[in-house]
């Protein structure tokens, strides 16, 4: 029984506060002893912005948090990618050895269930059809996407719908969103149209930043797409 | 971050640039995939390391070049800024009046055109997409396909402006037209300025290439060529400047290689030549480790064909001569402070540039470390979000704080967001939206995918050698026979190579001679097939030491709506005999 830190990310547990009880669900069924990590940020979209010495300081306090349990998964391809690549080399000497040390302890919520040595003992299922959304840094940092189309793969009777254009960005890129509103609404526009050729009215991913995003320009557009993560989906497929 | 949002949003509002150019990107990603697919694995490795070795030895082989220049007769010159390259490019063209310039970036960074007008030189530009870009005014819109923002209508329009009567807007009659013009001018002009793509140090050869035949007849201009570029483009040897050709094309325009692919050498009798070199800022990122890589730049353009934000803002939002992933890097390095202070905030991170660069430039790595920079030197980032990230990181943090931290956490984003200047999300009240979580067993139901366009056909190609070059060469267009019937107007000269993945044929000597290949009715190379090659990189070694020219299908243009125009400077018929 591996004690297991379950990171909620900052915006999703300010957005989507439920879905920190199905990821640590799945956990438990796996049989992993779970304490919730909360209140804290990896320094992310601060870093993002330029602000490094604020994203030191913020994500020093997830280090502090993070430092003292054998593994700590995140449920966010984006988060992960911050910990894992960038984080560490945001301080310097013994700190920075430190950090990549715990940094090396994190993993990826799909990728940690996937490679769970009890994964074989649950069985997930799902009547239904979703589409995937392959969130940017997921792809491109985590490398991730047959990850997740692997773990997804399992949830039997659950058809997956890959898009068209699954390179393609959603436009939401944290702040970015905010800061170049109608570039970020060309590309919001894309992304829905794909979603909805290809029928399914759940859109599934890894990161929640992207279905936040994707959500809302639905909502705008009078939509009924549902945003579910990974977590929620099987949480859901354990019935 | 006021003039990219500004221009972004005006182009939106107006022109809305995605519905013109997501289209061409998906098609051009895909197809430049498939293009690179059919070269050698490594491909990309070779480009990237032939170009990081230029970077990191590059006084090194600037040596070499001067002494090939030297014994070459060619003119090298360096300039240090964007003035001394107009004040060399001056001197050199003094008394000309009439000077023809084909597609040259470093000329567009230094003003080049502009700068000659004024000096009163009748300056023309002889790249179709250029012309048409130069009497819109507003510049290139994109580094490989200047025209790429205007449609056919928009193209006939403005020609009409300048006199042209165009009685419809086809585009292959609006290319001949422009075609025409330039073939013109260059019978009687003083001068051909051109771009280069490499200068190979090892033999001091110039590498310019391109599909229309204009750099052609500047580059064999009679009198004076002179070549402008960056000091970045030296390469070390020939299989250096192939390694990057090979990736080039591909990466650009999704061709193997374009049309021609030049090697000048030596200058004809009565002909000089000169090459200025800028350096207008390089140097000075040379000496920054975090970004001397971007020096490896090779100008193909993949990073914005694939970048959702150049395709939702359109090219000319950046508002600066390079554009895209590669401009908004290379314009706040070329151009310290406020001006292009805010390209590094064009980007969502998504990482598809740095993914797509054939030479492995980490770009969107450089994109964080220049919003770093730009926050430290203030040119970035107002006073009250530098509040707002101080609070969030105290909002974040500590044993004690984090049982309040969820309602805090709350507040910190939507304080955060309504700093950060966004608007009230469409059809929501809040600056964020918390979303109530609703869930219908129906949803899970979904409905039948979108009719989608059938997918192409999986090509199959002969795998032995020369009949891969036989099919490639055709499937451009080439009339690949067995024997020729001599015809008035040929010009027949011998490969001393040829490609069978790109299905290239190899000019070297007087074979390369461009004008009299340009003016005939119809060129024919025989080919022996003991000389073709698999990949271009094996011709290192092959193209001697004087004038050498690759052939990949004949002269054409896609700069009007991407429509493939033949037939430009010099004839459309390019034929082969197999044959010793």
């Amino acid at each position: 029984m591996a004690r297991v830190g379950l990171f909620d990310p900052c915006y999703l547990g300010a957005l989507r506060p439920s879905d920190v009880a199905h990821a640590r669900r799945v956990l438990e069924v796996l049989g992993d002893d779970v304490e919730v990590i909360d209140g804290r940020c990896c320094g992310q979209p601060a870093f993002n912005s330029g602000f490094r010495d604020q994203a030191r300081t913020t994500g020093l306090e997830f280090l502090r948090a993070a430092k003292d349990y054998d593994v700590v998964v995140v449920t966010s391809g984006s988060c992960t990618g911050m910990i894992q690549h960038y984080l560490p080399g945001l301080f310097a000497g013994r700190k920075a050895e430190g950090a990549a040390k715990i940094a090396g302890r994190v993993q990826e919520f799909t990728a940690y269930v996937l490679a769970h040595p009890e994964l074989n003992s649950v069985i997930f299922r799902l009547p239904g059809v979703v589409a995937y959304h392959d969130s940017c840094h997921f792809r491109r940092e985590l490398r991730a996407t047959q990850t997740a189309v692997d773990l997804l793969a399992r949830v039997e009777e659950l058809e997956v719908r890959r898009l068209t254009h699954e390179a393609e960005c959603c436009g939401f890129g944290g702040t970015f969103s905010a800061k170049l509103p109608e570039v970020s609404g060309e590309m919001l526009d894309a992304k829905l149209s794909d979603i909805e050729a290809t029928g399914a009215r759940v859109v599934v991913s890894a990161d929640f930043s992207c279905l936040a995003h994707i959500e809302s320009g639905d909502r705008a557009a009078g939509g009924q797409l549902e945003t579910w993560t990974i977590a929620e989906l099987l949480a859901r497929a354990l019935g | 971050m006021s003039g990219y949002r500004e221009r972004s949003a005006a182009e939106i509002r107006e022109q809305r640039p995605s519905t013109t150019l997501t289209p061409i990107m998906r098609k051009l990603v895909d197809d430049s995939a498939a293009m690179l697919g059919r070269g050698p694995g490594d491909a990309k490795l070779r480009a990237a390391a032939a170009r990081a070795y230029a970077v990191e030895h590059l006084e090194e082989l600037h040596a070499q070049v001067r002494e090939q220049f030297a014994r070459r007769g060619i003119g090298y010159h360096r300039a240090a800024t964007a003035e001394e390259a107009v004040a060399i490019m001056l001197r050199l063209l003094a008394g000309a009046k009439r000077v023809a310039k084909s597609k040259t970036m470093v000329g567009e960074e230094v003003g080049l055109t502009h700068a000659l007008r004024s000096a009163g030189i009748d300056l023309l530009e002889t790249d179709i997409g250029e012309y048409i870009v130069d009497i819109e005014g507003r510049g290139p819109s994109h580094i490989t396909a200047p025209a790429i923002h205007l449609n056919r209508s928009r193209i006939q329009e403005m020609l009409n402006r300048t006199g042209a009567a165009m009685p419809d807007d086809d585009p292959v009659r609006l290319s001949r037209y422009v075609r025409d013009v330039v073939g013109t001018f260059f019978t009687d002009c003083d001068a051909g300025i051109t771009g280069a793509n490499a200068v190979v140090a090892s033999g001091g050869r110039v590498v310019a290439v391109e599909n229309e035949g204009n750099v052609a007849l500047g580059g064999s201009h009679p009198r004076l060529h002179i070549a402008i570029t960056g000091i970045e483009k030296v390469v070390a040897d020939e299989a250096a400047a192939l390694a990057v050709l090979e990736v080039l094309a591909p990466s650009a325009t999704a061709q193997p290689l374009t049309s021609f692919s030049h090697f000048f050498a030596t200058p004809a009798p009565g002909q000089e030549r000169h090459v200025v070199f800028v350096d207008n800022g390089r140097s000075r990122i040379l000496k920054d480790p975090r970004y001397a890589a971007l020096l490896r730049c090779i100008r193909c353009g993949a990073c914005m064909n694939g970048c959702p934000v150049y395709r939702a803002g359109g090219g000319l939002s950046y508002g600066s001569p390079y554009m895209g992933p590669i401009g908004a890097v290379l314009a706040p390095l070329l151009w310290p402070g406020e001006r292009y202070a805010d390209l590094p905030g064009a980007s969502s991170l998504c990482g598809r540039c740095t993914e797509l660069c054939p030479v492995g430039i980490p770009l969107h790595g450089m994109l964080l470390e220049l919003r770093a920079d730009a926050v430290a030197a203030k040119t970035m980032g107002s006073r009250k979000e530098r509040a707002a990230w101080r609070a969030w990181a105290l909002t974040f943090g500590g044993a004690t704080r984090a049982r309040m931290a969820l309602a805090a956490s709350r507040l910190a984003i939507r304080g955060a967001g309504r700093i950060a200047g966004t608007r009230a999300f469409p059809g929501t009240e809040h600056a964020l939206p918390v979303f109530e979580v609703r869930r219908d067993p129906a949803a899970l139901a979904g409905a039948p995918r979108a009719a989608e366009a059938p997918a192409t056909a999986a090509e199959t190609w002969p795998e032995e050698r020369v009949a891969l070059f036989r099919a490639r060469a055709a499937s451009l267009g080439v009339q690949v026979v067995d024997t020729h019937v001599w015809r008035e107007g040929d010009r027949v000269v011998r490969a001393s190579g040829a490609i069978a993945s790109t299905g290239s044929v190899v000019l070297t000597g007087d074979a390369a001679a461009r004008r009299p290949l340009l003016a005939a009715g119809r060129v024919v190379v025989t080919v022996d097939p003991g000389v073709v090659v698999q990949y271009p990189h094996e011709l290192a070694g092959m193209l001697g030491d004087e004038d050498a020219l690759i052939l990949t299908g004949a002269s054409r243009t896609a700069d009007i709506e991407k429509i493939i125009v033949r037939g430009i400077h010099g004839s459309e018929e390019l034929m082969v005999v197999m044959g010793r």
